[in-house]
């Protein structure tokens, strides 16, 4: 019988297939046991190391949040609305009074004022600011989710690597892996905080579904034993891994959390689901999308976000604070980010219109330079006048800080497709 | 008193900002208006160009204003009122009166007290003179029931000054002993607030508007109706009519012509109709009857108005709102 010097603990699991990959670049060729492996020689396989720890959540706030009530605010301006900016504790550096404490903890995060996308369509800004780049035709590219899930992700992982929630309905978008295929297609929770199809059937109780898998086990090595099988090693695979989602459940249940770190997050949705995004990327799960819908406030801008941003405010600070206490917001990224901003204009209704013309999104941690603002509006948010960043800048500056390539291709069949578009480069003064 | 279906438009005033608030000066074509530029501002409206002047400013939406004789007291998003002398036009006192942002400021009948009502969900009553607070009335949630911040709209005196109504984000109206500040009733419209927990998670609404009627006796609630997309302000207007003491709903007005909210309410002083003012896109009218439970006349008002002055003989009325101040005559 060939002996396993797998321990089996989580955090050597973490590095196997990195030493196995990286052995592969580093031209010594794939190994089938540690043993023969001098990992720690390989500069390489550090790097893959490092870059396989990052980890990130995004904070979609579908709908498009406003710049104005939140990181770019115009006080004074025609434009400006009611609230005021708040100094924060960076010097020079202002927020909406909306977020007293995020204003407390600037030097975690980059603020990027100048986003110009062009696209005010929900639909198709959607698309845009989830991939980094427009479809084409005959190229449905994968969007961060599926990017991240395919470069951080772990071929025995126990947990999935890649989770979103969406609970509300309105503009509910899917994930989606593209060309990338369904391997890296989301586990999607729409409804409630727990997914729907892990928990065992009732008459299966935990010992019958211990000895099934044993039995699997067995039958499938006596094979092996017998006879030569890639679709053998392909099945064993999925099986440990649905086993292993199968006892990811208990990630989702926030019951196991002490109590008072879930007075912390909250009691809304976005508190919880957070919290839950927390426990998933500290198990391990690469990227963890909760939405955060619905911000279209075309009539009473001002009492929609009044309502929405202190909770925003709040369940960022806290996620912030409980990555950083557990020494993980090195490794996480969180991103938020819309589909577009908010018109400068206010209409007769109080509200604010789609404008993708000069608009804010924010990265902390993960790779990211803390206490940064990159991108200026002019004195009423109507245009950006410096510093101007596109989606696939964007995407570029984000993969960068995780330590993808943003340069290397994908292939679809023998097509080599590039990360981000041709031509886009990360923002190299954002990059930590 | 005259009558709604002589209404007529007289003039009509751009404006650059959005008029919040707007007081008048007794007897007097002397308005104040209080304005999203954070000014308060002074205007004539017989002068041949009607071009207010600046008198001071706050630090952010200027949401209310009132009279108290000869001054001014206004208040806004910085939290704080300002009392102006408009005779000397100096500045009398600042004060922070509130933690959050004032949404309305009115004064008592008889000029001797100011109540204020902000976000902090408090309803504060100041010494018209002395600038000195003399009660604070706690009878609304900080949080909505799903946890999130609430807003506190309004408030409004009874016409013998006895009387204060207040009123918030969830529909919760409470009425005051206006003397000794004790809560004596309350009444819910919740039908005016609409929270949306499937497609958007947030809310829309909230009872924008409270007046007395003249015998003291009913107190009208004003807003919007529910909502079924509340990115945008798409039910009619809708006020709702209580004998407060009885806390029983004695009339119910859903505007079928008007569309928004309901920002301002004021009986007539003989109570033979009830007029509401508001807006979504555009503006509206309301004459209500509301013994005769029926709407007397709808109009369409040149812009979304925030706020109104009613002469006390009812000829003359003054709307402030998105970008404009209309004038108007009755009779």
């Amino acid at each position: 019988m060939p002996r396993n010097f797998f321990c089996g603990s989580t955090d050597h699991a973490l590095t196997r297939r990195s030493f196995l990959g990286a052995a592969t670049f580093a031209g010594i060729g794939a190994a089938t046991g540690m043993s023969s492996l001098n990992a720690l020689a390989a500069p390489d396989l550090a790097k893959d190391l490092k870059k396989n720890q990052k980890r990130v959540i995004l904070l979609w706030l579908a709908g498009g949040a406003s710049q104005l009530e939140t990181w770019d605010p115009k006080p004074g301006a025609v434009t400006g609305g009611p609230f005021r900016a708040i100094p924060t504790d960076v010097p020079g550096i202002h927020i909406s009074e909306l977020m007293p404490e995020m204003a407390k903890r600037m030097k975690t995060t980059c603020i990027i004022r100048g986003l110009d996308t062009k696209n005010g369509d929900h639909g198709g800004g959607a698309k845009l600011m989830t991939r980094g780049r427009r479809d084409e035709s005959g190229v449905k590219y994968p969007d961060l989710g599926a990017v991240v899930a395919r470069e951080m992700g772990r071929a025995e992982s126990k947990v999935p690597d890649y989770v979103t929630f969406y609970s509300q309905t309105e503009g509910r978008i899917s994930g989606d892996s593209g060309f990338l295929g369904s391997r890296y297609a989301p586990m999607e929770l729409t409804s409630g905080n727990s997914p729907e199809f892990l928990k065992r059937l009732d008459g299966i109780n935990e010992l019958d579904h211990q000895q099934r898998a044993d039995l699997r086990d067995m039958f499938s090595k006596q094979f092996s034993r017998e006879h030569s099988s890639n679709t053998l090693a392909s099945h064993n695979e999925a099986y440990e891994r649905v086993r292993g989602i199968m006892a990811s459940e208990t990630l989702f249940d926030i019951t196991k959390e002490p109590q008072k770190i879930r007075d912390k997050y909250g009691k809304t949705q976005l508190g919880e689901q957070a919290l839950i995004a927390r426990r998933l990327v500290e198990a391990g799960v690469p990227f963890v999308r909760v939405a955060r819908a619905w911000w279209d406030s075309h009539g009473q801008n001002f009492e929609t976000h009044q309502e929405m941003v202190p909770e925003l405010d709040h369940v960022m600070a806290t996620l912030t604070d409980d990555l950083k206490e557990r020494g993980l917001l090195d490794d996480v990224m969180i991103v938020t980010l819309a589909e577009f901003g908010r018109t400068p204009g206010i209409n007769s209704s109080l509200g604010r219109d789609h404008f993708a013309s000069a608009w804010s999104m924010s990265m902390t941690g993960g790779g990211i330079k803390g206490g940064s603002v990159y991108g200026k509006t002019d004195d009423k948010g109507q245009k950006v006048i410096a510093e101007e960043v596109n989606a696939a800048n964007l995407f570029a500056t984000i993969y960068s800080a995780l330590g993808i390539n943003p340069h290397k291709n994908y292939y679809v069949g023998a097509r080599p497709i590039p990360l981000v578009d041709p031509g886009a480069e990360p923002i190299k003064s954002v990059v930590g | 008193m005259p009558l709604p279906d002589t209404l007529k438009l007289v003039k009509d005033f751009s404006r650059p900002s959005i008029a919040f608030a707007i007081a008048r000066a007794p007897k007097s074509n002397q308005i104040f208006l209080g304005s999203s530029d954070f000014k308060v501002s002074a205007g004539d409206l017989t002068a041949t160009k009607f071009e207010p002047k600046d008198l001071y400013a706050h630090a952010s939406y200027v949401t209310g204003v009132a009279l108290a004789g000869e001054t001014l007291v206004s208040g806004g998003y910085d939290g704080k009122l300002t009392w102006w002398d408009t005779k000397n036009a100096k500045a009398i006192r600042s004060v922070e009166a509130h933690a959050k942002w004032v949404r309305k400021v009115v004064a008592s009948p008889d000029g001797k007290r100011i109540a204020s009502v902000a976000d902090d969900m408090l309803c504060k009553i100041w010494d018209a003179e002395a600038g000195k607070l003399i009660h604070t009335l706690k009878g609304h949630e900080e949080k909505t029931p799903t946890f999130f911040v609430s807003m506190l709209y309004t408030v409004a005196y009874s016409v013998d000054g006895k009387y204060l109504a207040t009123a918030d984000k969830v529909g919760h109206v409470v009425i005051w002993d206006a003397t000794t500040g004790k809560e004596l009733s309350s009444v819910e419209a919740p039908t005016m607030y609409t929270w949306d927990p499937k497609a958007r998670m947030h809310s829309i609404g909230g009872v924008r508007s409270v007046a007395f009627s003249p015998d003291s006796k009913w107190l009208a609630v004003g807003g919007t109706g529910k909502i079924g997309n509340i990115d945008h302000l798409e039910a009619k207007a809708r006020v709702e009519v209580f004998d407060w003491q009885a806390k029983k709903q004695v009339a119910e007005f859903v505007a079928d012509k008007s569309q928004g909210i309901v920002n301002r309410l004021e009986f007539a002083k003989d109570g033979s109709w009830l007029l509401g003012a508001g807006g979504a896109g555009e503006g509206f009218l309301i004459f209500m009857d509301v013994a005769g439970k029926k709407i007397i006349k709808q109009e369409k008002a040149p812009m979304h108005v925030h706020d109104f002055v009613l002469s006390d003989a009812a000829d003359s009325l003054v709307l402030a709102g998105h970008n404009k101040v209309s004038q108007y005559k009755l009779g």
